[in-house]
């Protein structure tokens, strides 16, 4: 393997059979190595995952046009009111504004759009060069907010400044600001955290929490709106389904608001069956678990042909897995496993010491664990280890394509949904009509 | 930039330099970028090229962090340098800045010197600079600088040679393929700066190789200073350095600048040049290729000839677009660049210039600078039927139903962008086939439709719903010359089917009356217009007189709060015509920014032969007249006089003039397919028997309706007192005219200011609703919104706060999931008390056990990290999810626990109440300490519910 070179200071990053593991474990949590072609992005990137599925706020990136271009429009999530969020809005900052400051137009901007569009929300991101020139963005927005009676949220995101973790956390400040103050009568209901309806993955979570009796109050944030979100204080409980990007906002609800939260999953039949269940305990419910018991039940069953059938197809593929977040990264683990395959590859842009504990103890020995890989190691690892399909996101596909990899995008850009008992079934079908591709075999042939 | 948002980009045409720049370097052998700024921008770089090219794209970045920010990035880009040595063994590097690095002030200059100083060894590696600050510039300016820095950096051989250089400006892989043959098949030893035609379409290979090993070799950039002659094919380098240009100044290589050949005139006059550098006659294949695309022109011209094109993206595709457009009689409404490009509008004007004249299309728009909002807002307006550019145009073609044919960079929502061909004859035939196709696709699926509805007249008006499904289908009227008919946008059945005043079956749409006509010209016996009570919906009353831009605020205020607002009419309170200027200016400021809403008139005739062709000018499609007479005679009686020039008449006089002006105004109209209605009010004993007359000289000027209505009897006017016509006599008198002409059974006799459907009256709500301060609204209405919440809020918690009690809002709604747990030493009360009486009911079988989990889903926690535990109970072999328990709740809520106590002591306080504990791993200590107060501990890795059960079902056995 005579161009897989792996960096020295990239060596404490990965984990694999050969080199043993233990001492103090697997290095990650830090910051990129320059050089190696991260997969990571940015913090602005997190910022603008969590908060920018709110589908009536203006998203304004206060920043050069590259920040706004790259980020506009490109995620599955959707909506069924507004459709605001869908644009892009910069303030396109050039070059005059760097020397003399970018304050007065974002002032400028945010005016106009009070001016013509009254909204009630609008989010102003910071983006790297802002923090550099010394704009004073929560000056501009406080200002706005006074003087036109309107929520004008900044949102502290400056690439340089951490990972896209920090750019989660920021978002969920942001949250915390617009809806602390809103104080709200209880009622009967819960929110949803950490899901940014992709695909329309929020309505079938509510939809399953309709057919048990459980009321959604709020939604963070998949199709979500500013109306929606201040009702968040009514809730009598938080569940949290994407627990990297939103764990700390429940945190802070439960700290600030007194909403307890409990963490959830709606990947895989096991995980969809047992949250329903254990929401329905949670709000002691006696009614809506015999729902969710039945419910869960009964769909489960619908789905046992199906997934024999192509467990047989599966049977002893070889997973490679390359994600943001540890949550994620373990739950797929444990639908390839599921589906009779193994997970020989296994990374995370982001995940944490902890996760990657669990990690090893739900791999084998052999499996090789990498913590903010990058297309040199991924080559090298697939390879060793024979990896039948990566999955991943956009970036990564070509590469998987190039080794002759088949590929599955679990990523904000897909456009079916993985979550629940439709996503079992997607995903499985994803993953055997890419595994089981007859392209494969053709390139193999020679000429 | 235009657009409705002024100080925003919204939606951005354009990328950054960065982004330029890396694609250039991705035509040059065995390189590899390296983006000194922090690690976004290379990998939204790299995600953004990837679906375009669907090939790997490997940029390293120098991970700027805070502290690089603060102290400067030199640490971290050379580090990055040899970090990406190591891994891809490059024998070019390029070091494109980013928007951070550049703002920082950093000298990458002196850094790349620093690193060829300090480490010898990769002396021979070629490091290119490019400063490409993301503001300062979109990526065609980030790639044309990107070739300029190679050639400028590189150790030029100056030695003359036999090669002719071809530097480009942006191609799609395909189009550089089609090239390199073109220049093969003249037999000409090139050198192609850049060569991104294998690197960015790559073929499948056994073995992969992650650093492009195809592209111009840098031995070959280094002769390029001695060779024969440069091409650049780029007509936009004079903003920016220029390749060809520098080694014309520094080596004296010739050169000449080409546009992109995609037009037939640019690709004749490359091939010309070809020869004439080659000395070699152009290849019978080429020929042939020519004659086809002549051929194929013809074949499509007339459909071509409908086309009205939007081209958007970078300078060069949008010039040599447009160059082809022309040549085959598609209007280019829209030229548009995301780049600064001064020039553009003056290059493109001549182009553009003869295809407009002969197409009175005059009103085409060439912008820079431009955002996709301010693309759309024109397409619409302008009529065009065929977008032209990147994807980044598909939500234009979503919103405005327009299809889209993808070229350029990027194209995302298909596969294929890199093989996507412009140049050369077949190239752009390949082109122009698509915008062919996407002119032919529209016609053929919706001739039929557009036809019947502007065609089948039979009982036209009775089948309203028809016609307004057709408002889903975005069909453009694309053959109206904008001048001659005022309203293009929709026809004027598709206005009849959506004005609830003319068409019984439009009553879910809205219309709305701007009172900006205080004057009348004529005194009716029946009117009096001093009054004003907004409760009083009759003609002539209005709450406050408009001035024409305040009706037009006004107007763009309701239409944001209706959306199905379809009609601005002019109602008074005087008479719409007596007050010509103000109807005037009202309409025109509503018309530039509404080309959708119909206009709708009513007036007294008087003015109506003077002013017809202005109205027809203005937009104005219906039109309602009120003619309560066909005789003067009876005339007479009805008007009290007359104001006509400035004279007034009096009597049957009067009622002459006005009935002439009547008839001949709505004869005007009508002639013009102006639809009139003509107002009839029935008065006892005055016009009663006579209305069927009425009705039948309307009939004969060619009007379209009739409406008679009853008289609101007003206090003060001469009718005041006349007897009243009741609903029976007005229902027999429509019936007897039915049969002369269609009626008008619905009409509500509004106010002049009504706004809202004919059912629901909202002026009231709009008033003032124009005043330029609208903050006052906008206060009121967050006043409102602050007194909700506080009513919304639950009193109890406030009466909690007040007594002092600790109570939050989870004690009070209990959820069950106790947040409050651990206020006193021991777990919440309610539990306890629960437990304690359950456990003496069933002693032996509950089991109460936490869980270390940080999932929620596993037991996936060590003992000692946990930060909360979950607790369920186990039950006659049930297990039941009991509540989420936070440690740092039982430390920092208790009094007596101390900060410092140690950490396992807080978490063994948690859980002190539970018969066993599942951890993922445990400790001997704290083990032994639980085992100690009788809790059993289990350490495992499984899913919880399954954890809790085996542990349960082992501890009720013993």
């Amino acid at each position: 393997m005579e161009n897989a070179r792996v960096l020295e200071e990239r060596k404490e990053f990965i984990w694999d059979g050969q080199d043993g593991r233990g001492g103090n474990g697997i290095k990650c949590d830090a910051n990129s190595v320059s050089g190696s072609v991260s997969q990571r992005a940015c913090v602005y990137c997190g910022a603008r995952v969590v908060l920018n599925p709110i589908t009536d706020a203006f998203h304004i990136v206060h920043g050069p046009i590259g920040c706004a271009s790259y980020t506009w429009d490109i995620r599955g999530s959707l909506s069924s009111g507004d459709d605001l969020y869908r644009n892009s809005f910069s303030t396109d900052l050039r070059e005059q504004d760097i020397i003399f400051g970018g304050e007065k137009k974002l002032k400028a901007a945010i005016e106009e759009v009070a001016e013509k569009y009254h909204p009630r929300l609008i989010f102003v991101y910071a983006t790297c060069i802002v923090g550099v020139i010394g704009d004073d963005v929560d000056a501009v927005c406080k200002a706005m907010s006074q003087e036109y009676n309107m929520r004008v949220i900044p949102v502290k995101s400056p690439g340089f400044s951490g990972n896209k973790s920090v750019g989660y956390k920021m978002a969920c400040n942001a949250i915390m600001e617009l809806i602390a103050k809103h104080k709200n009568l209880k009622k009967k209901g819960i929110n949803i955290l950490g899901d940014y309806n992709l695909a329309g993955e929020m309505w079938i979570i509510k939809d399953y929490l309709n057919r048990i009796g459980i009321p959604v109050v709020s939604t963070f944030t998949g199709d979500s709106s500013y109306d929606s979100l201040i009702r968040a204080s009514a809730a009598q409980l938080n569940i949290v389904q994407c627990a990297g990007s939103s764990t700390y906002l429940a945190d802070r609800m439960e700290e600030e608001m007194g909403i307890p939260y409990i963490k959830v999953s709606f990947f895989g039949i096991e995980d969809t069956a047992s949250s329903l269940i254990r929401i329905a305990e949670a709000l002691k419910d006696e009614e809506a678990k015999q729902k969710a018991m039945e419910f869960t039940a009964a769909e489960r069953l619908k789905l046992q042909d199906f997934l024999t059938k192509y467990r047989k197809n599966l049977r002893g593929k070889k997973a490679a897995i390359y994600v943001g977040g540890g949550f994620k990264a373990i739950s797929l683990i444990r639908q390839f496993h599921s589906l009779n395959m193994e997970t020989v590859v296994v990374g995370t842009q982001t995940g944490k010491k902890d996760e990657y504990e669990i990690i090893e103890s739900l791999v084998n020995k052999e499996t090789v664990i990498l913590d903010d890989t990058n297309p040199a190691e991924l080559e090298k690892f697939m390879k060793e280890k024979e990896a039948d399909i990566l999955v991943g996101g956009v970036k990564e596909r070509p590469l998987a394509y190039k080794l002759g990899i088949a590929f599955c995008d679990h990523n904000h850009e897909r456009k079916h949904p993985l979550c629940g008992f439709d996503g079992v079934i997607n995903f499985t079908r994803e993953i055997n009509s890419s595994i089981n591709n007859p392209v494969w075999k053709y390139v193999k042939e020679e000429l | 930039m235009r657009g409705t948002l002024v100080n925003l980009n919204v939606n951005p045409c354009k990328m950054c330099m960065p982004m330029g720049a890396v694609t250039a370097f991705y035509g040059i052998k065995k390189c590899m970028s390296i983006l000194h700024g922090s690690q976004g921008c290379s990998t939204y770089i790299r995600r953004h090229m990837a679906t375009h090219y669907n090939e790997p794209v490997d940029i390293a970045s120098s991970s700027l962090t805070e502290e690089g920010t603060v102290y400067g990035g030199e640490q971290n880009l050379i580090k990055g340098l040899k970090n990406l040595i190591t891994v891809y063994e490059p024998e070019v590097i390029a070091v494109a800045t980013t928007c951070l690095a550049e703002t920082i002030g950093e000298d990458i200059i002196r850094i790349i010197d620093k690193f060829y100083n300090d480490n010898p060894e990769y002396k021979n590696i070629e490091i290119i600079p490019v400063p490409s600050a993301g503001y300062a510039g979109t990526q065609f300016e980030g790639y044309m600088k990107a070739l300029y820095q190679i050639v400028a950096n590189v150790d030029m051989n100056p030695e003359k040679n036999e090669k002719v250089n071809i530097v480009t400006s942006i191609l799609s892989p395909a189009d550089t393929r089609y090239l390199k043959d073109l220049l093969e098949s003249y037999s000409i030893d090139y050198i192609l700066l850049p060569d991104l035609s294998e690197n960015l379409d790559g073929i499948y290979k056994s073995q992969y190789e992650k650093l492009p090993s195809q592209g111009t070799d840098i031995e070959d950039i280094k002769r390029m200073a001695g060779a024969r002659f440069t091409i650049e094919l780029s007509g936009f380098t004079e903003d920016n350095p220029s390749a060809a240009e520098y080694l014309h100044e520094t080596y004296g290589v010739p050169y000449k600048k080409c546009n992109l050949p995609v037009s037939l005139r640019d690709n004749d006059s490359l091939l010309r040049l070809l020869e004439k550098i080659s000395g070699r006659k152009t290849a019978e294949k080429l020929k042939k290729q020519r004659g086809r695309f002549l051929d194929a022109m013809v074949d499509a011209h007339k459909y071509n000839g409908e086309a009205r094109a939007a081209v958007f993206g970078e300078p060069d595709f949008v010039y040599s677009t447009v160059r082809l457009c022309v040549e085959n009689g598609i209007m280019p409404m829209i030229a548009a660049t995301g780049s600064r490009c001064r020039n553009l509008k003056e290059m493109l004007e001549k182009e553009i210039e003869e295809v407009a004249n002969s197409y009175f299309a005059n009103d085409y728009k060439i912008l820079d600078d431009v955002d996709f909002q301010t693309i759309e807002e024109y397409a619409g307006e302008l009529g065009v039927n065929v977008l032209i550019g990147n994807s980044d145009g598909r939500r234009v073609a979503e919103k405005l139903g327009i299809d889209l044919v993808r070229r350029c960079f990027p194209v995302h929502d298909r596969v294929g962008g890199q093989r996507l061909r412009i140049l050369g004859y077949e190239g752009a035939l390949s082109f122009l086939d698509d915008i062919s196709n996407v002119i032919l696709a529209k016609k053929e699926t919706t001739f039929r439709e557009k036809m019947y509805d502007r065609y089948y007249k039979e009982d036209g008006i009775k089948y309203p719903e028809r016609q307004i499904n057709h408002k889903n289908h975005n069909i453009i009227e694309l053959n109206i010359p904008k001048k001659e008919f005022a309203a293009p946008e929709k026809t004027r059945e598709e206005r009849t089917a959506t004005h609830p005043c003319f068409n019984c079956g439009a009553h879910e749409y809205a219309r709305m009356h701007l009172p900006i006509a205080p004057k009348c010209n004529i005194s009716c016996n029946y009117c009096v217009r001093k009054f004003d009570c907004p409760n009083e919906s009759r003609p002539g009353v209005t709450t406050e007189i408009l001035k024409p831009e305040e009706a037009f605020r006004k107007y763009m205020k309701v239409k944001k709060k209706i959306p199905n607002l379809s009609v601005v009419g002019i109602a008074g309170p005087g008479d719409a015509l007596a007050n010509f200027e103000e109807t005037k200016k009202t309409l025109e400021l509503i018309r530039e920014q509404d080309k959708d809403v119909t206009f709708c008139l009513s007036t007294n005739g008087l003015m109506l032969p003077q002013y017809a062709d202005d109205l027809i000018n203005l937009g104005v499609s219906h039109v309602t007249v009120t003619m309560n007479a066909a005789d003067p005679k009876i005339g007479g009686k009805i008007y009290k006089y007359v104001n006509y020039m400035g004279t007034y008449y009096y009597g049957e006089a009067a009622a002459a003039i006005l009935l002439s002006n009547q008839l001949a105004g709505i004869k005007m109209l009508t002639s013009k397919g102006i639809i009139c209605k003509v107002n009839i009010v029935m008065l006892k004993g005055i016009n009663e028997e006579h209305i069927p007359k009425v009705a039948k000289k309307v009939k004969e000027m060619g009007g379209t309706i009739t409406n008679i209505m009853q008289l609101i009897p007003v206090e003060g006017s001469v009718f005041a007192d006349l007897p009243l016509i009741n609903n029976k006599e007005i229902m027999e008198m429509r019936k007897k005219c039915g049969k002369i002409m269609p009626q008008m059974y619905h009409c509500k006799q509004c106010r002049a200011d009504a706004v809202g459907t004919l059912e629901i009256d909202r002026s009231i709500e709009f008033n003032a609703c124009h005043k330029t301060e609208n903050a006052k609204t906008i206060s009121e209405a967050d006043n409102k919104m602050e007194v909700d919440n506080r009513t919304g809020m639950d009193s109890r918690i406030e009466k909690d706060s007040k007594t002092g009690s600790a109570g939050r809002i989870g004690t009070d709604v209990r959820t069950g999931v106790d947040s409050k747990t651990g206020k006193d030493n021991k777990t919440g009360t309610d539990n306890e008390a629960g437990m304690a009486v359950r456990a003496e009911a069933d002693k032996e079988r509950i089991i109460q056990v936490a869980v270390a989990t940080k999932s929620g889903m596993l037991v996936d926690q060590h003992f000692g990290h946990a930060s909360e535990f979950y607790v369920y109970e186990y039950n006659h072999g049930n297990v039941v999810f009991k509540e989420r328990r936070s440690i740092e709740k039982y430390c920092s809520g208790i009094e007596e626990c101390d900060v410092k106590e140690d950490k396992i002591e807080s978490i063994i306080r948690t859980i002190a109440d539970c018969d066993a504990v599942i951890a993922m791993r445990i400790g001997e200590s704290p083990k032994m300490k639980l085992n100690r107060k009788g809790i059993r501990v289990f350490a495992t890795y499984d899913r919880i519910e399954d954890s809790v059960k085996k542990v349960a079902s082992d501890l009720s056995g013993l």
